[in-house]
């Protein structure tokens, strides 16, 4: 197997892997637990751009995906509520 | 008898065309204001991983290895450029990405706030509610 079919196959297997992570942060009712999968997807996604020659693309979104979109949702979802659905009397 | 590498290439594209739907469906679908939030986040960034792939040199069936898009040489002659010009990855796409995701950060920051100040007014992140809501 030559190293281009190789890198090939790691990128099919990151895409299913994020079709996975973006299944479960999509369909997840409690948000914390959707914003773990999103950051999951990110990585996955960071992996994906290195292996497609972006490897500048790779530090900006690492910091930016991995880092600060969760940090910024979790302030959110500490400020607001926790589960999708839930009523929101107790403000 | 399709080759290998076009097989796990057409993988990856048609993983992120089943990303872009799921983010849709969590945009247009679910009720929570956080939840669209994540869904618009994974949707840049497929929108994103889309351009990158556009931009990759050599889709499947290479003879030459890809590089990324870096001049090693200080001052390169002109059969240097030809050959980075046939070996790298394009650049443009990836700087248009560079830009789109600093300003998706800005827009993200920005529905945050929003999201927090429709909770203090009503009392809830869920749309179905706030539409219902008079006054």
């Amino acid at each position: 197997m030559s190293p281009e079919t190789l890198i090939l196959g790691i990128l099919g297997f990151l895409g299913l892997v994020s079709v996975i992570a973006t299944f479960l942060a999509i369909m997840e009712r409690d948000l914390l637990r959707a914003v773990l999968f999103s950051a999951i997807q990110s990585t996955v996604y960071a992996f994906i751009y290195y292996l497609l020659m972006a490897p500048d693309i790779v530090l900006v979104y690492i910091p930016v995906a991995v880092g600060l979109y969760p940090a910024i949702v979790l302030f959110l979802i500490k400020k607001t509520e926790r589960y999708e659905g839930e009523s929101g009397e107790n403000h | 008898m399709i080759e290998l590498e076009t097989y796990f290439f057409t993988i990856l594209v048609l993983s992120m065309f089943v990303n872009l739907g799921l983010a849709l469906y969590g945009v247009l679908a679910r009720p929570s204001l956080v939840k669209k939030i994540i869904a618009l986040t994974i949707l840049s960034d497929t929108a994103n991983t889309f351009a990158i792939i556009v931009g990759y040199a050599r889709w499947p069936s290479p003879t030459l290895p890809i590089k990324p898009p870096v001049l090693t040489n200080l001052n390169p002659s002109q059969v240097d450029i030809l050959v980075f010009s046939q070996q790298a990855v394009d650049p443009l796409p990836q700087a248009l990405v560079l830009t789109a995701i600093v300003i998706g950060l800005a827009v993200t920051l920005f529905l945050v706030f929003l999201t927090l100040q429709a909770y203090r007014l009503y009392g809830t992140t869920d749309v179905r509610k706030i539409s219902k809501l008079r006054g």
